[in-house]
């Protein structure tokens, strides 16, 4: 069953590039994949909606180059790209609000994709803990872009998470307790959220139907 | 130094290939480079004139038979890209320990049915299951080893010429089984002559590959495999290989000690000018 390119959410690339990365999924010897990991890496921390779908496409380059030659010169290359921006988080953060979320919204999104014999990368476990929990503290909560973000994320790989490391979600979630309890300064907008998210995961990460129709009722009209 | 006592050499170095990232002069045969990018034609020429040299790799004779060999300076891959590698090899590697253990029990059970009371017994299947290598570390650098035979355009030609089913064994290169018990040495061994046998699915070159005689003999051949030079047929003529003849050789099965047997085989089959 093929995607279709829309599902790629690739419109936001020129017109050459989005041919380069329709190359790409279709016959990965054909191009050269560290530009186009390099291209979707970069895309990526610049757009919002990208972010959120970059793991699609970089998965179906992933299998696609297995299949065809056994190789993972796009993943390899994809993720020590990866590294190289965890390592320069700090700095991320300091210089762009938006960069450090898309960062931590496409390294999740990865995380997500990109398994290994339906396994999560390992080697992302602990960074990911460390961004969302980089996300849960005070001078991050009081930022509804990076809560909407925390949210987001746990909201799509908490279980699986949780699931390869249940002791940091039980600190991740110490902070969030904490954040929504004792601090000042949070908008309301955020203490519903950060309430969400902790009913959710005492739901084991289902919400409810009556704290579904509380939260999100509003939204149907 | 010969061309093929280096390549010798590199061989024994396979397991620390991916840290080495000096190109070497057989890196034409190569189907990926180090950054596991496929190797197309053009590359062939350039890499010819390259000394192999570097610092981190020693040979293996360094090490005693039974030690684990020369830690690496470059230690356990850090970046991602590589240690998502390493756990698929990881899990690659317990797979086909699974698959194996299964394949030898199966076997165990109609083998003890057919089983005589004599004393030397032609295979030696039936203790296996108790008697396989288990060792995740021995396995992992096995396998990566293997790869890096794999890793060949002559393998990759090699087995498109030479479906499974018709492959002789003796005759044909046979990938060392990463599962039999063997000592540091015999394995390194059985690797190498692995590797030149392969070679002889090389793409072809100007020098030819009467070569490979020269590298049997500089060899040494204790305790290793059987080695039968029959080339195959290749559609262009090596019209040197043609007159090979293999020397008495002695052959010793490590698991079983069986009675050891000479191999001499003088003939080769189809080619043109043969003695």
């Amino acid at each position: 069953m093929e995607n279709s390119t829309e599902d790629y959410k690739i419109q936001s690339f020129d017109l050459d590039t989005q041919m380069l990365l329709k190359t790409a999924l279709k016959d990965p010897s054909a191009v050269n994949l560290e530009k186009v990991s390099t291209i979707i890496v970069d895309q990526s921390l610049k757009d919002q909606v990208f972010s959120k779908e970059a793991g699609r496409i970089c998965f179906t380059i992933v299998q696609t180059e297995a299949k065809q030659n056994n190789g993972n010169v796009f993943r390899r290359n994809l993720l020590n790209r990866l590294q190289q921006e965890f390592k320069d988080r700090k700095e991320t953060r300091e210089r762009s609000l938006q960069e450090w979320v898309c960062f931590v919204t496409f390294m999740c999104n990865i995380f997500d994709y990109l398994k290994v014999n339906n396994v999560p990368i390992v080697a992302l476990v602990n960074p990911v803990y460390d961004c969302l929990m980089r996300l849960a503290q005070p001078d991050a909560l009081v930022n509804e872009e990076e809560v909407d973000c925390l949210v987001l994320q746990l909201h799509r790989i908490g279980e699986q998470l949780e699931t390869m490391s249940s002791q940091q979600m039980d600190e991740l979630f110490f902070l969030l307790r904490d954040g929504f309890l004792l601090q000042e300064g949070l908008t309301s907008m955020t203490r519903l959220l950060l309430l969400e998210i902790l009913e959710f995961r005492a739901g084991g990460w289902l919400l409810s139907s009556t704290a579904h129709k509380y939260y999100y009722s509003e939204l149907a009209d | 130094m010969s061309a093929w006592a280096e390549e010798r050499r590199r061989g024994a170095q396979s397991s620390r290939h991916d840290e080495c990232t000096v190109p070497s002069r057989w890196s034409h045969c190569r189907k990926r480079g180090v950054d596991g990018s496929l190797r197309t034609n053009r590359d062939a020429e350039g890499t010819e004139k390259e000394k192999y040299r570097h610092s981190d790799c020693r040979h293996s004779s360094f090490t005693t038979p039974e030690s684990s060999g020369p830690v690496s300076r470059c230690g356990r891959r850090t970046d991602w890209g590589s240690q998502v590698e390493d756990d698929e090899m990881r899990r690659d590697v317990q797979k086909d320990m699974q698959r194996y253990r299964r394949r030898i029990l199966a076997a165990e059970g109609s083998q003890r049915e057919r089983k005589t009371s004599s004393g030397s017994s032609g295979s030696c299947d039936s203790r296996e299951g108790d008697n396989m290598e288990t060792d995740e570390a021995v396995l992992l650098r096995r396998q990566k080893q293997i790869n890096y035979g794999k890793n060949t355009l002559a393998y990759d030609r090699y087995t498109k010429e030479v479906p499974k089913h018709l492959r002789q064994p003796g005759v044909h290169p046979k990938t060392p089984n990463k599962f039999k018990k063997y000592s540091r040495r015999s394995w390194d061994q059985q690797i190498k002559l692995w590797k030149v046998k392969l070679h002889a699915w090389d793409p072809p070159t100007d020098n030819g590959q009467d070569k490979v005689l020269d590298n049997i003999e500089e060899l040494g051949l204790d305790d290793v495999m059987d080695i039968e030079l029959d080339f195959p047929t290749l559609s262009d003529s090596h019209s040197a290989s043609a007159s090979l003849n293999t020397h008495g050789i002695l052959l010793e099965d490590e698991d079983c000690m069986g009675t050891p047997v000479k191999i001499q085989k003088t003939e080769i089959s189809a080619q043109p000018d043969s003695v």
